[in-house]
Formats: C-alpha cells, sequence, structure tokens
C-alpha cells in the first residue's frame, strides 16, 4: 500500500514504541471504551476497529514517558476523515500538564494535520526542539470536523535513542 | 485499596444551623467528615484527604490533602457557621488543591456535602461536571438538608457528567432520628467502589449505636452476634416501651412517680456531680460512651430502664446490673439517662427503685465509684430518703396489687 509505504521508517529513525514506559502513560479526556491502547501499542494501532475517541468533548491530552532519552524526528496520526484531529501541538519533558495549562507554554511544536496526514504521511517535526525528550505530552486540540468527538486510530513516533553507553564497545585500556 | 487524594467540601453556611439531622446539620457533617478521613486512610495508608469549606467569607481550604488524621481533625474545631455555599467556586478550588497534589499517581476524587438551597441552574452543574470528567476527578455528593424543589435532579445531571464508570456516586440522606454518618457507612462514598474500607464500614457500624443501616443494625451478625442480639432486643423493647407509653394514662403514672422520681433523680444527681463534677462532662462522656464497646451493657440498662413488659428480662437486666458494677459509670449515666427520658412507666420505676432500695447494692455501687464516700453523710441522708420513700411507695403498691386480685 503506498499510504504504507510513505510512512515507511525514514533513514536512520526508529520506531519509538519500544521506549515508551507504559507504566506511566495517561491520557485525560478519553472514553473508557476507546482508550489510548488502541492507538499507540503496537498489534492494536494497526488494527482498525481500535482507536482512541474523547470523552466529554473533543480534546485529548496524551502523556506519553520514555524509559530512555530520545530524539523526535517526526510523528504520524492516522484518523478518520471527519473526526480526525487538527490542531494537535506537542510538548516536551513537560509532567502532568492539565487542561488549564497547556495555553501556560508554548508548546514545542505545533502541527494542523492535513488529510494526507490522517491517512499516515508522518509529520516532521521542528528537530531541534526534541533533542533531548524524556516524556512527550500530545494535546489535540479540535478535530477536523468540529465534532464533539475526536477519533485518533494510529499515533506513531520516530525518532532515534540519544548516544548511550554501548557497553560492548567499551575497550579495556591497556595499561602502559 | 485503590490510591486516592481526596478533597472534602464542607457547607458550612446559616442553613447548617438547622438540627433536623442530630445534633445539628454542621455537627452531622463534622462527625461524617471524621469517619470518611478514617475510612479513607484506613483503605490505604498512602490516601490524603484535604478539607475545604464552602461558606463564611469564602472558600476557603482548610487543609491540603494530607494523611494526618491528627491535623484534619485538628481543622474541624472552631469552623463558623455563616454565609451561603458557593459550590461551583468550592469545587473549583478543590480541584485546584488536588492539581498540586504532591503524589501524582493518587486518583483525584471530590466529596462534596450540599445542604443549602441549590442557586444554580442544571447546566452550569452539567458544565462544572464534564470538566471533571475532562481532569478524571471523580465526585460524590452528599444531598441533605433543605430540599428545595429541583435540588435533587439538578445533583442528579451534575452525577450524571462527572460520572465516568460509577466512580462518582450520590447519596440523599433525608432528615430523621439517624446520624448523617451512620446513613453515608453504608454507602459506596464509605465502602469505596466495591473492596476496600468495607472493613472499617462493618467495625464503624457497629460501633455506632442504633445505626440502621444495610444490614438490621450494621453489620452486625457478621462480626459481632452477641452485639446483634443485644441491640434486636433493646430495639424491640423500645418498640414495645413506645406503645405501653402511648397506651397508658400519663396522670395516673405521673402521681405514683413523681415521689420516686425526685427520690432517684437527685439520688442519680449527687451521682453523677459526684463523679464528674457537672453535668456537662457527664453529657460528653454519654456521647462518648454510645461509641464505646459496652455498649451492649449499655442498651440493656437503658432497656430496663425504659421498659420492662416483659418479665424474662428482669433477671437477665439484673445479673447484668452486678456484672456491670465494674462499669458504674455507664450504670450511672443509663440511670440519669432512664430518669430524665423515662415515659412514667410504673413498672419500671418500682423496679428500679427497689433496686436501688437494696442497700447492700446501692453502697456496693458507690464504694466503686471514684469519688464517693459511701459514708459520706449527705449521701446516707440520700439513701435514707430513699428509702423511706419507698416504702411509702410499697405501701401504695401492695393495696393496688390487692385491689388487681
Amino acid at each position: 500500500m503506498a499510504s504504507v509505504a510513505s510512512s515507511a521508517i525514514q533513514r536512520g529513525q526508529v520506531d519509538l514504541v519500544d521506549f515508551v514506559d507504559w507504566s506511566s502513560v495517561e491520557c485525560l479526556n478519553q472514553s473508557s471504551t476507546h482508550s489510548l491502547a488502541n492507538a499507540l501499542k503496537q498489534g492494536y494501532r494497526d488494527d482498525d476497529g481500535l482507536h482512541l475517541a474523547s470523552d466529554a468533548d473533543e480534546q485529548l491530552l496524551i502523556y506519553i514517558p520514555f524509559m530512555q532519552v530520545v530524539k523526535l524526528h517526526s510523528v504520524a496520526i492516522k484518523g478518520p476523515e471527519e473526526e480526525g484531529p487538527r490542531t494537535v501541538k506537542l510538548f516536551s519533558n513537560k509532567e502532568h500538564m492539565g487542561f488549564s495549562n497547556v495555553n501556560d507554554y508554548p508548546p514545542s511544536d505545533s502541527v494542523v494535520l492535513s488529510s494526507e496526514n490522517l491517512k499516515g504521511k508522518p509529520v516532521i517535526l521542528k528537530y531541534v526542539k526534541f533533542q533531548n525528550v524524556r516524556s512527550l505530552t500530545i494535546f489535540i486540540e479540535d478535530n477536523q470536523g468540529g465534532n464533539d468527538i475526536s477519533i485518533v486510530q494510529k499515533i506513531a513516533l520516530f525518532g532515534t535513542t540519544v548516544d548511550t553507553t554501548n557497553m560492548k564497545d567499551l575497550k579495556k585500556i591497556e595499561e602502559h | 485499596m485503590v490510591l486516592e487524594a481526596t478533597m472534602i467540601c464542607i457547607d458550612n453556611s446559616e442553613w447548617m444551623r438547622n438540627g433536623d439531622y442530630p445534633p445539628s446539620r454542621f455537627q452531622a457533617q463534622a462527625d461524617a467528615v471524621n469517619l470518611i478521613c478514617g475510612a479513607k486512610t484506613q483503605s490505604n495508608p498512602e490516601n490524603t484527604v484535604g478539607v475545604l469549606t464552602m461558606a463564611g467569607k469564602g472558600v476557603r481550604v482548610l487543609v491540603t490533602p494530607t494523611s494526618d488524621l491528627g491535623k484534619i481533625l485538628a481543622c474541624m474545631h472552631g469552623l463558623e457557621l455563616g454565609g451561603e455555599t458557593n459550590l461551583t467556586a468550592g469545587i473549583q478550588v478543590a480541584q485546584l488543591a488536588l492539581k498540586h497534589r504532591q503524589n501524582k499517581k493518587q486518583q483525584q476524587r471530590i466529596i462534596v456535602f450540599v445542604g443549602s438551597p441549590l442557586k444554580y441552574e442544571k447546566k452550569v452543574l452539567e458544565a462544572i461536571g464534564r470538566k471533571l470528567k475532562k481532569n478524571s476527578v471523580a465526585l460524590d455528593i452528599v444531598d441533605f438538608g433543605e430540599s428545595d424543589d429541583g435540588k435533587p435532579e439538578k445533583l442528579e445531571a451534575l452525577l450524571a457528567a462527572v460520572n465516568n464508570n460509577d466512580s462518582s456516586h450520590i447519596v440523599h440522606v433525608p432528615p430523621g432520628p439517624n446520624a448523617l454518618s451512620d446513613v453515608l457507612i453504608s454507602t459506596p462514598i464509605f465502602t469505596g467502589d466495591g473492596d476496600g474500607g468495607s472493613g472499617f464500614a462493618a467495625a464503624a457500624a457497629a460501633a455506632a449505636a442504633g445505626g440502621m443501616t444495610g444490614f438490621d443494625f450494621g453489620v452486625d451478625p457478621n462480626i459481632d452476634p452477641e452485639l446483634a442480639l443485644a441491640l434486636r432486643v433493646s430495639m424491640e423493647e423500645e418498640r414495645a416501651r413506645q406503645e405501653a407509653a402511648a397506651k397508658k394514662a400519663a396522670e395516673e403514672a405521673a402521681k405514683q412517680e413523681k415521689g420516686g422520681n425526685q427520690a432517684s433523680s437527685s439520688h442519680d444527681a449527687t451521682m453523677a456531680e459526684q463523679d464528674s463534677g457537672s453535668a456537662l462532662p457527664a453529657e460528653d462522656k454519654r456521647v462518648n460512651l454510645m461509641q464505646d464497646d459496652d455498649d451492649a451493657l449499655l442498651e440493656q440498662a437503658l432497656a430496663l430502664s425504659m421498659n420492662d413488659a416483659k418479665s424474662g428480662n428482669v433477671a437477665i437486666v439484673d445479673a447484668d446490673m452486678s456484672d456491670s458494677a465494674t462499669a458504674d459509670q455507664d450504670l450511672a449515666f443509663a440511670l440519669q439517662l432512664s430518669v430524665q427520658d423515662s415515659a412514667k412507666d410504673l413498672s419500671t420505676q418500682s423496679e428500679m427503685s427497689e433496686v436501688l432500695e437494696d442497700q447492700s447494692f446501692v453502697s456496693s455501687i458507690l464504694s466503686s465509684l471514684p469519688g464517693v464516700d459511701p459514708n459520706d453523710p449527705s449521701v446516707k441522708d440520700l439513701l435514707a430518703s430513699l428509702q423511706g420513700q419507698s416504702e411509702q411507695k410499697k405501701k401504695e403498691d401492695k393495696p393496688e396489687s390487692e385491689s388487681d386480685k
């Protein structure tokens, strides 16, 4: 499928789903039957029958901590034409945000999704702002059709890990 | 066992002065708050509870969420009533206090006591509810006090807006003799969502005298079958007493009893005074006793004094009374209570005065009481006069019983 090819991982980038710290993932205003795992977890996110839906209104606040520091390159958000997200703001390293203080900080990046993006085309982010990401907060402000409920089918994050010491490369210092 | 941070919003408006919930609406609220704090901290030691008041000069946070029960109990003292409740501001401030909780892993919960009339529209309340749901805050509503038209419906609408997976609850408490806290014990507000807190709730229910919630008398049969039996017996006797009191002519009983009443009441007053020094601590002690484990004995003592249509109970009660020579404070206060509350029941009074007449028994009680000296001349005089009066009554009783035959 062409869309799959276009969302193929760019050179050097890794799908960061393996580095997500699942125990601390949070999502505010999600519907209890359609929760974040449907959009984020491997396996669930590719199932078109499962999606993440908002509850009381159309906004969603998703908090994703990582197990190690990463650099975020791009993000792919898939959703339906009408209820898919439109304005998405990303905050790096801001813990425990609430809907009341999303507007207090300037976002690390702000994206308006087009229908192409909603089919899976990844959005390239301001790489310089995401060099040292311990946690990512995604704020979905509104959706394409202005509906009461926003629906997200898949959220995929691409990037690289910050170089950590690879123990295998450590060489013993030769004694003089 | 859910890890939770709770903010309790108390209504301290002018409407809380009303006494339709014993002892007063505000006091009933305070008791309920204390019980809730205990239940929350017991179900999970890491739970925190905070308190704020909604009326008075404005919404005021008395204590931010803490697991220190002492702090919470202390801040409930010296609260003044006045002003009007600002429900929306109260809930918003509670939300803010929860947002700044120290342990972000705790679930957020607000418990609000709504005792004054609601001046908000349904829409406003629903908007608040949605906002709470959006921020995953659960809300428990205790609807008591004023019940103007539309209040229950508005609160139900608020609950529907907030409710997420049945994590929020509402309780409507009508005015009545049952304490607010007793009614709340059996509700999901206390018992959490199924598990947790039920052990505490059961214990609290058993300790609270005459708690008529859930099971017949609290969670009796499971925890304490003897207490259950004692409570059931005393409730039946109370019912019989009330029926008898309704039937019997007041005057006939009153005349014959005035003599006995005065003697025993002054006798009891002396005992009580020498016990506690003043009537006021006696009242307080009586309140404390109600939550005592000697409840069974107390209930039986009360039952004895209130009514004794069933002769079978006399033997049991006499035995109990001598048993409770060790719990004499209870007896003294029970006697005092019975005298004050008694519905001029002939048989009861005469039995009691007979018991009191028994010189040896009385002096044994007196000697075991702290601060009472049986050789004290004033006490001796009282006993003598009491005996004299009861002899008189005996003579009256005899001709009566003869005429019955």
